[in-house]
This record gives structure tokens, C-alpha cells and sequence, in this order.
């Protein structure tokens, strides 16, 4: 199973096509079979005929191909603008989508923190309203206000996540070896795999050369795709880091897990801001998002490819 | 003294279940809570309970998964839906399934107590008649 970047369903958001402008539903046979018909009898009738009259024939058969190749470009034309058009709406609907659904996304991830604080808050005053502030009450007092800023940490994180996801940053371009860029990222998260219990094996080729690209931007896709592959695997496991050519001007690099895999009906969703199966606090379904989108400005490309329970690969291609 | 009102918090935030449960306490009613769906079908088939306050997405089985369960299980009990998604589309189609009522989060106290007290004292005035 192999899922691109995803995409809103085409069928359902192109809606009704536009209704054809008038005079497009003339036949089409009138061209494709009229045409050299009318040909085939006017060169059969022009060896019979004397010559003034095959002359006039000719003109005439010369005249209906002209007009018939204007009127096929005519039509070609017209259907190369409504695709354009329906493109263009098609488009325009899979926005508005992406923004539907990362709306909700924001409003649920917010809301949870949100009414965590609005009860800690009613909690407080219930217990400043007792005659007494009982030690017990006052430490709970306290937890209570330890946990308000815990959520307001919360808070902060998902909106700063979702600034730096939005934040129009034009990459900085520098030579460097993907094997660097991959290396530095996998040691700083290789003691902590070993500890649970995760091997991170390396499968790079030596004989890649160094890219342009922009290091700092790569190494937040890298270390992404990191801890994500980390925390897919509940026990122990191997992350597999690779580096290879992908046609003559691309290069990839792929970060597969041993992990659960991804169900089929979440891999259209994988990339999708706030799209998370992790629980509450965990994730805040930014990470992939944040990587396909970084690696879009990269002018690159990022697939996945997953069985469940058989772990994921994820695949990043870019331009050397 | 009446008997206090049986409610059943069904939430994976840890936090937001244990405080609401005591927030519960302080206006009277009897609180229990459940972090998913096993484990509020296995209170429910253990005791009776008159409100369950549900979330949608949790992770295992969403609410909307747990909601037949539930009445199948309880029949008589009433599901309020308490839940930080916001969805008209999944609002409607647990009213269909059953569900008493949608509550957004963050819902003040008072209008959970009160949508509470109005579900139970509806089903108490339903069940006498």
C-alpha cells in the first residue's frame, strides 16, 4: 500500500460540471466520419469526372476540411478552458476543505485544555469558598494552579506549532551531505531508542553526493519522521535511516519502523494537520504535517508505505 | 432527601475526568468515572447509573462507537455528549443514536449540572408516567 500526499476526494469536491456552451453538441461524427467520407467519394468521383468539375470538387472538399479543422480546434480550445476552470474549482474546494478540517483539528485541541482550566478554576473557588482553608485545601489549592499552567503550556505549544507551520520561510540553500543531515539527528535520539529497547540501523550510500538544500528545515523533517517511527513501535523494534539516488537530478531519504503500521483508512489522513492516534498530550498531529510541508518548499516530494502491523516507511525525494 | 443523581464520566483526559468527578461531588450528585468505552460498559453492567457524560474522540472506540453499546447495555440511561469537537454532522447523528444532548467544551459548571438535572428529572417525569 502506497499513499501520496493526500488529497481531498475530486469526485466530491468538484461539484456539477459547468452545462456546455451552445453549439458544442454538435456531433462529433460529422468530423470523424463526415469528413474523410466526403473525401473518399469526391477522390473516387474526381477519376470519373472531367477535369473542370474534379477541380471544383476539390476546392469544395478542401473548403469542408478547413472548416471542420477550425471547428475540432475550436472545440479543442473550449474543453482545454473548462478544465482549466473545473481544476481551478477543484482546487478552491479541496482549500476550503483543508480548512474545515484543520478548524475543527484547532478547536478540539484547544477545547480539551481549555475546559481542564475552566474546572481547576471552578474547583479553586469551591475550595476558597469553604469557612476554612484546611492544609489538605491548600495544596490542592496549588495543584490546581500548577495544573492550570501545565494547560496553558499546552495551549501555547499547539499555537506556536501552528505559527511556525504557517510562517512563509524561504529556504536557505547550502551544500551538505544527507548522511550528515541524517546522522546528527539520529544520535540525538538514538539513546534514548536503546533504552526502550529500539536499534536504529544505518543504510546509507556512500557514493551519494551533497545537495543544496536548506539543513536546518531537513533536519526538522528528519527528526520528525524520528520520533514519529520511535513512538509507533511499542516495544522493542529497529528503525531502518537509508540514503539512496532516486533518478538522475533526486535524491532520497527514507526512515522505515518495525512499528503497528497505519491502518488503510488513516493513510489519506496521515499528512493531515491534527490528524493523530496518539492520546491526549501526546500528539498534536503536527509533526507529518509540518514535515510534508517543509518538504513541499523544498521542492520535493514525501510518501508513505504501510502494512498494518508490519511498521510504516516513510520516503522523502528531493532535488539534489 | 432525594437520591443523588448516578453520573458516569466517559473521558481519556485523565485530569479533566477526575476533577469533573469531584466538581460533581461538591454540587450534590454521585460521580464515577471511566477513561474509554470497556471500561464504562463494564461500571455500567456492574451498577446503575441515571447520566453518562460522554467524550467523542478518545482513542480505541470513539464515542459515537460506544454510544449503541451503552444503550444496549443501559438501556435506561441517559448520554449526555461532553466533547471538544465540535461537529454539527456528529452531534446530529448521536441525537439520532440516542444521545440526550451535545455540551461543547469548555461547558460551564452550571449549565452541566443543569443540562444533568433537566435529562434525569425528564426521564424520572418519562418513567413515572
Amino acid at each position: 500500500m502506497k499513499a501520496e500526499t493526500p488529497r481531498a476526494d475530486p469526485a466530491s469536491a468538484a461539484g456539477e460540471p459547468a452545462s456546455p456552451p451552445a453549439g458544442k453538441n454538435r456531433p462529433l461524427w460529422l468530423h470523424l466520419v463526415g469528413l474523410p467520407g466526403v473525401t473518399a467519394v469526391a477522390v473516387l468521383s474526381a477519376m470519373v469526372l472531367p477535369i473542370p468539375l474534379a477541380v471544383i470538387l476539390a476546392l469544395f472538399t478542401a473548403s469542408l476540411a478547413a472548416w471542420s479543422a477550425a471547428a475540432l480546434a475550436s472545440r479543442i480550445r473550449t474543453s482545454e478552458q473548462e478544465r482549466c476552470s473545473l481544476d481551478a474549482q477543484l482546487v478552491q474546494s479541496q482549500k476550503l476543505a483543508a480548512i474545515g478540517e484543520m478548524s475543527a483539528g484547532i478547536a478540539h485541541e484547544i477545547n480539551n485544555p481549555m475546559a481542564i482550566i475552566a474546572q481547576e478554576s471552578d474547583w479553586m473557588t469551591h475550595l476558597m469558598s469553604q469557612p476554612q482553608v484546611t492544609p489538605e485545601n491548600l495544596a490542592e489549592l496549588r495543584d490546581s494552579l500548577a495544573e492550570i499552567v501545565r494547560q496553558v503550556d499546552r495551549c501555547k505549544a499547539i499555537t506556536h506549532n501552528l505559527l511556525n507551520f504557517s510562517r512563509k520561510m524561504d529556504p536557505i540553500l547550502q551544500q551538505e551531505h544527507l548522511e550528515r543531515i541524517m546522522e546528527d539527528m539520529v544520535l540525538l535520539v538514538e539513546k534514548e531508542a536503546k533504552l526502550q529497547g529500539v536499534s536504529i540501523v544505518r543504510d546509507y550510500d556512500p557514493e551519494l553526493a551533497a545537495i543544496q538544500t536548506d539543513v536546518p528545515l531537513l533536519r526538522q523533517v528528519v527528526l520528525n519522521l524520528l520520533l514519529n517511527a520511535f513512538q509507533a513501535i511499542p516495544g522493542q523494534g529497529t528503525i531502518t535511516v537509508s540514503t539512496r539516488p532516486a533518478g538522475a537530478d533526486r535524491v532520497a531519504i527514507a526512515v522505515a519502523d518495525t512499528g503497528a503500521g497505519i491502518l488503510p483508512e488513516n493513510m489519506s489522513k496521515i499528512f493531515n494537520p491534527f490528524f493523530t492516534t496518539k492520546p491526549p498530550g501526546v500528539g498534536t498531529g503536527l509533526g507529518l504535517s509540518m514535515c510534508h510541508g517543509i518538504v513541499d518548499r523544498l521542492g520535493g516530494a514525501i510518501t508513505v508505505e504501510s502494512e498494518p502491523g508490519r511498521g510504516a516507511k516513510f520516503t522523502v525525494t528531493l532535488p539534489r | 432527601m432525594p437520591d443523588p443523581i448516578r453520573v458516569l464520566v466517559v473521558d481519556d483526559e485523565d485530569r479533566f475526568r477526575t476533577t469533573l468527578v469531584k466538581l460533581l461531588g461538591a454540587q450534590g450528585l454521585f460521580a464515577e468515572a471511566a477513561s474509554g468505552g470497556e471500561q464504562a460498559l463494564a461500571l455500567l453492567a456492574e451498577k446503575p447509573f441515571d447520566v453518562v457524560l460522554l467524550d467523542v474522540k478518545m482513542p480505541g472506540e470513539s464515542g459515537q462507537e460506544v454510544l449503541p453499546r451503552i444503550k444496549a447495555v443501559a438501556p435506561g440511561v441517559e448520554v449526555l455528549i461532553l466533547t471538544g469537537h465540535a461537529s454539527v454532522d456528529i452531534a446530529a447523528e448521536m441525537i439520532a443514536g440516542g444521545a440526550a444532548d451535545y455540551l461543547l467544551k469548555p461547558c460551564p459548571l452550571d449549565e452541566l449540572v443543569g443540562c444533568v438535572r433537566a435529562v434525569y428529572d425528564r426521564r424520572k417525569a418519562v418513567g413515572a408516567g
